[in-house]
């Protein structure tokens, strides 16, 4: 919905992704709250409320969120929530405390740690117990349907997959942050066997660990301490149907009505940074936001180019406050996804003054 | 419809009420930074902390942070422990004998406050001395595996101070007990 009270992000910071981080999640999110922290100029024992996103599924850890309050600063009690969801929710949960007008601030945080188990075990967990669970229906294979469906409908081709691949990796060399970067000539990746048809390395997101954090304050606050603060004009999130047989997978229905809320089309954007984790959800994502070729889209090389699950999202909104506070532009969108396929959608819209 | 023998597809009497589904995940961690000093430390015969230079808590297995002043600890916090100390607390576990129990007598597991420059360890073994002898105060000292039997291999991100396999446990050194009032703040 658009924005009743104004809140801004005054902080953010995120970790260097890595295929398989030798410290804890905990560990490596120390120094990225810490980062957030300094950024905001808002004392620790001043942030009202902190709220995470995290899945313990990711690590084989019981109660890994917990400890994840450790790296928060937690003694004496703070007031915090957790959502088993992508930091970009947890974001959401902020802002709507933030409503509330009894605080002023918050502290927000997405980690996930991948690299301890086996993805494409774990994510079929997630669907329903009857009969995809025990197909063993990872998300590799499904959005290889996806893809296939989208190839067919004739709204993309291998080709234009593989130029997205190419853009993101050759962005993300700017990105400290990425995993997968480099210069790529989109006849070799084309050249490149199938991982799952119609899919190609290229069109997967990495295995990553990381982690985002983000500082929110309300107008007041934020005024006081930052010079120039990314307002959040609007954010809304929808979902569609769990089983992904009974929507149209070519189109993303919950993102266009998130964006439509959020006010997305309302003015045009200038950057947005999608998380499109396989190549060919990008022109879904684009078609249903109504971004057109004009809009900067993942100048950070996207998910394509590091994928930390659970903070995968909120880095996307940090990445598109960024192109505000650091990049000097006006109007950005920052989006989160969750489930298979596209199947739950964020959509943030941030402003400059 | 076609006509066709569908030999997937039996007729049941009844409607499915209830299904199985068996999974297993399995996960390997990487052993992180502090927690490889502490093994290479056990191996040699020696506890290793990291002590935070602000509150002065001692973490033992090393965390590679303070979680109450919330700032990074690395090998320049390190500081070398004490192999003895007191019994803070204990329980007497009484073995269920559940798949995986290697129990199958009753047995200590105590806190042991070590001695300056301090450290908790929990979940300790109290050997050679008779269960119902073991009490808050007791002095205790390590008994170590001999060097070349030390094996570090269950000890990694998620296992704290289970330290079995390079201790045989804490037995008693015989001096007086401490008083109560020198450890009741650190009962655990």
């Amino acid at each position: 919905m658009a924005a009743l009270k104004d809140v801004a992000i005054i902080g953010y910071a995120q970790a260097r992704n890595e295929r398989r981080a030798q410290a804890t999640e905990v560990q490596f999110l120390f120094p990225v709250i810490n980062e957030a922290l300094e950024m905001s100029k808002i004392p620790r024992r001043e942030i009202g409320f902190t709220c995470a996103g995290s899945c313990d599924y990711l690590s084989g850890q019981t109660f890994a969120f917990v400890m994840n309050l450790e790296a928060v600063g937690a003694w004496p009690p703070i007031s915090e929530s957790h959502v088993e969801m992508d930091g970009a929710w947890a974001l959401y949960e902020a802002w709507v405390r933030l409503q509330h007008e009894d605080i002023d601030t918050a502290l927000v945080f997405g980690s996930g740690k991948s690299s301890p188990g086996p993805p494409a075990e774990i994510f079929p967990l997630q669907m329903d117990p009857y009969t995809l669970t025990p197909l063993g229906l990872d998300p590799v294979s499904i959005a290889a349907i996806q893809g296939r469906a989208l190839l067919d409908a004739g709204k993309v081709t291998e080709r234009q997959m593989a130029e997205i691949a190419a853009r993101s990796r050759r962005d993300a060399m700017k990105n400290p942050y990425a995993q997968v970067t480099g210069d790529f000539d989109v006849d070799e990746l084309l050249a490149q066997p199938y991982i799952a048809a119609p899919l190609r390395m290229h069109d997967i997101p990495p295995i990553s660990d990381g982690a985002c954090a983000v500082v929110l304050a309300t107008a007041e606050k934020a005024r006081e301490v930052c010079e120039r603060p990314a307002w959040i004009r609007g954010i809304d999130h929808r979902i569609e149907a769990h089983q992904p047989g009974m929507r149209d997978l070519t189109t993303s229905v919950s993102t266009r009505l998130a964006g439509d809320a959020a006010g997305a089309r309302s003015a045009p954007i200038e950057v947005a940074e999608l998380s499109a984790t396989f190549t060919h959800q990008e022109p879904i994502l684009c078609e249903a936001l109504g971004l057109g070729d004009d809009v900067a889209i993942n100048p950070s090389g996207g998910a394509l180019a590091a994928n930390p699950v659970m903070a995968v999202g909120l880095a996307r909104i940090a990445e598109a406050a960024k192109q505000i506070v650091e990049g000097g532009h006006g109007r950005t969108v920052g989006h989160a996804t969750s489930g298979m396929c596209l199947q739950q959608n964020l959509v943030c819209v941030l402003e400059s003054d | 419809m076609t006509d066709t023998a569908d030999t997937d597809t039996v007729q049941g009497d009844e409607p499915v009420t209830m299904m199985e589904y068996f999974m297993s995940l399995r996960y390997s961690d990487v052993v992180s930074p502090p927690v490889m000093r502490f093994r290479d430390a056990l191996l040699e015969g020696r506890l290793i902390a990291q002590q935070c230079p602000i509150c002065k808590l001692v973490y033992v297995p090393p965390k590679g942070y303070c979680p109450i002043d919330t700032i990074e600890l690395d090998e320049r916090n390190e500081i070398q422990l004490a192999d003895r100390g007191t019994v803070t607390n204990f329980t007497v576990v009484t073995p269920v004998q559940y798949y995986g129990q290697k129990e199958t007598e009753p047995f200590v597991r105590a806190s042991i406050l070590l001695d300056p420059p301090g450290g908790m360890l929990i979940l300790q073994d109290v050997v050679d001395v008779p269960i119902d002898e073991v009490r808050p105060g007791m002095r205790v000292e390590a008994v170590w595996a001999p060097k070349d039997e030390r094996d570090v291999d269950e000890i990694g991100n998620r296992s704290g101070s289970a330290l079995d396999g390079s201790l045989r446990g804490f037995r008693p050194t015989g001096e007086p007990d401490t008083p109560a009032d020198a450890f009741s703040d650190k009962v655990w």
